[in-house]
C-alpha cells in the first residue's frame, strides 16, 4: 500500500513510519515545513518520500495526498492555547480531509484519544471500551479533550457522507523514548518529588513500538464496516504507583514519590467546584487539577479493555509496558529502518540458513 | 462630528441590538465573552472560514446561525452591528462589504493598514450613515483610566514626558511559527503592526497636542533584532517632540518580562500604569516637606503594589486578564449606540492614530 503519515515528525510519527516500512508499504512522509532535522534512514530510502506542507493551510494538500492507497493522520497540537489546538488539530484535519475529497482518496486511519471518553459520570472501577459514551459537558473538560473530539466529530461526518473507509484509533497514554511521563501520573514537583494523584488507578498504557505496529496495522485492514472505532491499550494495565516506581528504578536520580489519596482529591475538586458555583457562579478559572470533570479524566481507578483491537486486527503488543520502559532508557536504535538492500542480503541470508 | 451622529438613529429606539460576529479565532472568543454580560445585545450570527470552528463557536455561546461565507450571513442573517476580527489585510475589503449591507461596524484593530484607507472606510460609512468603530480596549482598562483622572485632575501638574513601553515575548509561538507565517508579517510594519494602534492610541491619549502634523519630530528606528527573513521587524524605538512634550515609543520582544507599561511625567510628579499586571501608581509633591515626600511616596507605592498583587489574583481566579477594557469599551459603544450619543472611540481618535502609524513608517521619518 501506498501510505501518507501526517505529524510523522512527532514522537509516534516516526515510530510508524519505521512500522510501515518494514511491513513494506510505501510511504509518503508528511514533514511540516521548517522541519530540519530528519532521520538518516529515511533520506534516500527507496520506500520513503519525503514532503513537507502544514496542514492548517490548504496549500498544496490536494497535490501531496493524490495517488495514496491510505492516510494515516496522526498530526494534532497537544500544546497551546484552545486556538491553537483547533487550527492544529481541527482546521489541519478538515483542510486535509477537503484535500483527500478533491484528490479521490476514501481511506482513512485517524489517531483520537483516550481522552475523548466520558470521566465525571463513570463508576469507579468501571470498564472502559469502545462502547463507552463520549464527554458529556465537552466545554468543561481540557482543550486537548475538546479538540480531538471535534476532529474525531468532524472525520466521521466526511466518512459517512463520502462513504470512506474510515478507523478511528483512540490510543490510551502511549510512552516511550523522552516520554515516559504522563499527566495521568499527577504532577512532578521539579526533579525530586513527583506527586501522585492516583496511587491504584490503572494506566491505560501503550508503549510507542505496539501503538505504531497497532496503527498500520489498522490502517491494512479490509473490512464490511465503513467506520471502526479502536482503542489502543496494550493489555496489562499496571498501577500509577508500580509505573512510577519501575521507571524510578531506571533514573539516575530517584524521585521521592508523594502519594495523595484519589478520594482526597475527588474531594478538594468537588469543593472548589462549589466554590465557584455558589461564590462566582461558575465562572472562576481554576487549575485542572480541582476541575472535577478533569481529575476524574486523569485520575479515577478504572479498567481498561483492548479485546475488540486485538480480536479485529489480531494485534499482540510485541513489548510489555516493563520491556518498554526499558526500551525506552536503552540506547538502541528504535527506529531505525532497513534499507532495501540490507534487507534483501538480509533474507537471502535467512534463506540461506 | 455630533451632527453626524444625529444620522445614526436607527439604534437610538432599539430596545435590543443584534450583532453578528465575523472571525472565529482567539480575539472573537475575548469579543463574544464581553458581549455575553452586556444586556440588550444578541448574538445572531457567527461567521469563520472554517466550518468546525465556526459550528464550535455557535454552541459554545449559544449563536443561533453560523457561516463560512459572509456575504451570505450577511444577507440572511438579521443584525444591526457586525463585529470585523478578521486579520487587518482583509478588513478593508469585509468592512466595505459589511457597510454596503447597511450594518453598523466594530472592527479590530488596526481598522485599516493606512490612514488614507481608513478615510475611505469611514467617508463610506458616514455616506451610509453608520458608525465604524476601532477596538481601542487598553484606554478602558482600570490603570489607564486611573492614569487619566490623575492628569486631568493636575495631580502631576502638566504632561512633559510620556512612554508607552510594550514588551511581548513573541519570539515564541505563534508569531514565531516558521511552519505557517503569521498573517501579520505582510503588514507595513510587519507583525509590530498588530500591535502598533495600542501604542498609538494610548500615546495621543495623554499627549496635549494630538495633530500629528503639529509634531515638531516623529523619528522611529524599525529593527530586526531576531535575524532571519520571517520577522520585517521585531523591535520599535521611536521618539516623538510635540512642543515641549517628549514621548517614546517602544516595543521590544527581547526583554524580560512580558509588560505593557505607561509613564508620565508632569511638572508636580509622575504617574505610571502597568496593564499586564494592573497597576496605578502616582508619585507627587506633597505638603510634607521635600525630606517626608520620597518616604510616604514609598510607602504609597508599597500600598500599591500590595493592592495590585491581591487584584491580580482576584483577576486571575475570575479569569480577567488584560481584556478588561474590551468589555467596558464594548458597553459604553453599545450604550452609545442607544443612547444616540457619540462613541466612545470617536473618527478624531482613530484617524490620529492611524496617522501618527503612518507617520512613524514614512521613511524620511525613519533614523
Amino acid at each position: 500500500m501506498k501510505l501518507l503519515i501526517t505529524g510523522a515528525g512527532g514522537f509516534l510519527g516516526q515510530y510508524v513510519v519505521s512500522e510501515a516500512v518494514r511491513r513494506s508499504h510505501d510511504v509518503k512522509v508528511l514533514l511540516r515545513p521548517a522541519t530540519k532535522t530528519i532521520p538518516k534512514s529515511w533520506e534516500e530510502h527507496p520506500k520513503i518520500e519525503i514532503v513537507k506542507a502544514d496542514l492548517r493551510s490548504s496549500k498544496g494538500l490536494v497535490e501531496i495526498v493524490s495517488g495514496v492507497d491510505c492516510v494515516i493522520h496522526l498530526a494534532a497540537s497537544k500544546a497551546g492555547d484552545l486556538y491553537e489546538q483547533l487550527g492544529g488539530t481541527v482546521i489541519a484535519t478538515e483542510n486535509l480531509l477537503n484535500a483527500m475529497t478533491e484528490a479521490g482518496i476514501n481511506r482513512i486511519t485517524m489517531t483520537s484519544s483516550f481522552s475523548v471518553y466520558e470521566y465525571l459520570k463513570r463508576l469507579t472501577w468501571s470498564s472502559i471500551d469502545e462502547s463507552s459514551p463520549l464527554a458529556i459537558n465537552r466545554l468543561d473538560r481540557d482543550e486537548y479533550c475538546q479538540t480531538k473530539l471535534l476532529q474525531e466529530q468532524i472525520t466521521t461526518n466526511y466518512a459517512e457522507k463520502k462513504g470512506w473507509q474510515c478507523t478511528i484509533l483512540r490510543p490510551g497514554v502511549i510512552f516511550g523514548r523522552d516520554n515516559l511521563w504522563t499527566a495521568r501520573l499527577g504532577m512532578q514537583a521539579g526533579s525530586r518529588l513527583w506527586i501522585s494523584t492516583g496511587l491504584f488507578a490503572k494506566l491505560p498504557l501503550t508503549y510507542v513500538e505496539n501503538c505504531a505496529e497497532a496503527i498500520v496495522m489498522a490502517s491494512e485492514q479490509t473490512g464490511s464496516e465503513k467506520i471502526t472505532i479502536l482503542n489502543i491499550v496494550d493489555g496489562k494495565s499496571p498501577t500509577q504507583l508500580s509505573y512510577m516506581r519501575e521507571l524510578r528504578k531506571n533514573m539516575s536520580s530517584k524521585p521521592l514519590i508523594l502519594p495523595v489519596l484519589w478520594i482526597f482529591m475527588r474531594f478538594l475538586a468537588r469543593l472548589a467546584w462549589l466554590v465557584n458555583l455558589f461564590f462566582f457562579k461558575g465562572t472562576a478559572k481554576i487549575p485542572g487539577l480541582f476541575v472535577p470533570s478533569r481529575i476524574h479524566a486523569r485520575s479515577k481507578p478504572l479498567f481498561y479493555k483492548n479485546k475488540k483491537i486485538v480480536t479485529q486486527l489480531n494485534w499482540k503488543p510485541r513489548f510489555s509496558w516493563k520491556e518498554g520502559i526499558q526500551r525506552a532508557v536503552s540506547d538502541d536504535e528504535l527506529t531505525l529502518i532497513p534499507n532495501q538492500m540490507e534487507k534483501e542480503t538480509l533474507a537471502s541470508a535467512e534463506k540461506k540458513t | 462630528m455630533n451632527q453626524e451622529i444625529d444620522k445614526f438613529s436607527d439604534l437610538k429606539s432599539q430596545k435590543n441590538i443584534s450583532v453578528m460576529i465575523i472571525g472565529g479565532g482567539k480575539i472573537s472568543e475575548q469579543h463574544l465573552i464581553a458581549l455575553s454580560v452586556l444586556k440588550d445585545i444578541t448574538v445572531t450570527g457567527i461567521c469563520d472560514l472554517s466550518p468546525a470552528l465556526s459550528q464550535f463557536t455557535a454552541e459554545r455561546f449559544g449563536i443561533a446561525n453560523w457561516f463560512t461565507d459572509y456575504k451570505s450571513m450577511l444577507s440572511e442573517c438579521d443584525a444591526k452591528v457586525v463585529h470585523v476580527l478578521t486579520p487587518p489585510a482583509t478588513h478593508k475589503r469585509i468592512v466595505k462589504d459589511c457597510l454596503e449591507s447597511g450594518r453598523h461596524v466594530i472592527v479590530e484593530k488596526p481598522i485599516a493598514t493606512s490612514n488614507k484607507e481608513f478615510r475611505e472606510l469611514y467617508d463610506f460609512a458616514l455616506s451610509k450613515g453608520l458608525h465604524l468603530i476601532e477596538n481601542h480596549n487598553y484606554r478602558f482598562n482600570r490603570p489607564i483610566v486611573d492614569l487619566e483622572n490623575a492628569v486631568r485632575e493636575g495631580k502631576i501638574g502638566a504632561v512633559k514626558e510620556i512612554e508607552v513601553r510594550l514588551l511581548l515575548n513573541i519570539g515564541g509561538g505563534r508569531y514565531a511559527d516558521s511552519n505557517l507565517p503569521h498573517a501579520s508579517h505582510q503588514l507595513p510594519a510587519g507583525v509590530i503592526h498588530e500591535f502598533i494602534t495600542h501604542l498609538a492610541y494610548l500615546l495621543l491619549n495623554f499627549l496635549p497636542e494630538t495633530d500629528v502634523d503639529n509634531f515638531d519630530k516623529v523619528r522611529a528606528a524599525w529593527q530586526n533584532h531576531t535575524g532571519g527573513s520571517l520577522f520585517k521587524y521585531d523591535d520599535l524605538d521611536a521618539f516623538i517632540l510635540s512642543k515641549d512634550v517628549h514621548s517614546r515609543l517602544r516595543f521590544s520582544c527581547h526583554q524580560w518580562p512580558d509588560g505593557f507599561h505607561v509613564k508620565i511625567c508632569g511638572t508636580e510628579g509622575t504617574a505610571e500604569a502597568e496593564l499586564f499586571h494592573p497597576i496605578c501608581h502616582i508619585t507627587t509633591k506633597r505638603s510634607i516637606g521635600q525630606h517626608l515626600t520620597p518616604l510616604f511616596n514609598s510607602i504609597d507605592k508599597a500600598k500599591a503594589i500590595r493592592r495590585a498583587g491581591f487584584r491580580s489574583l482576584w483577576n486571575k481566579i475570575r479569569n480577567k486578564g488584560a481584556y478588561e477594557g474590551l468589555g467596558k469599551f464594548l458597553e459604553l459603544t453599545y450604550k452609545s449606540f442607544l443612547n444616540g450619543e457619540e462613541p466612545p472611540v470617536s473618527f478624531q481618535q482613530m484617524d490620529e492614530a492611524s496617522r501618527l502609524i503612518d507617520s512613524l513608517l514614512l521613511k524620511e521619518n525613519s533614523l
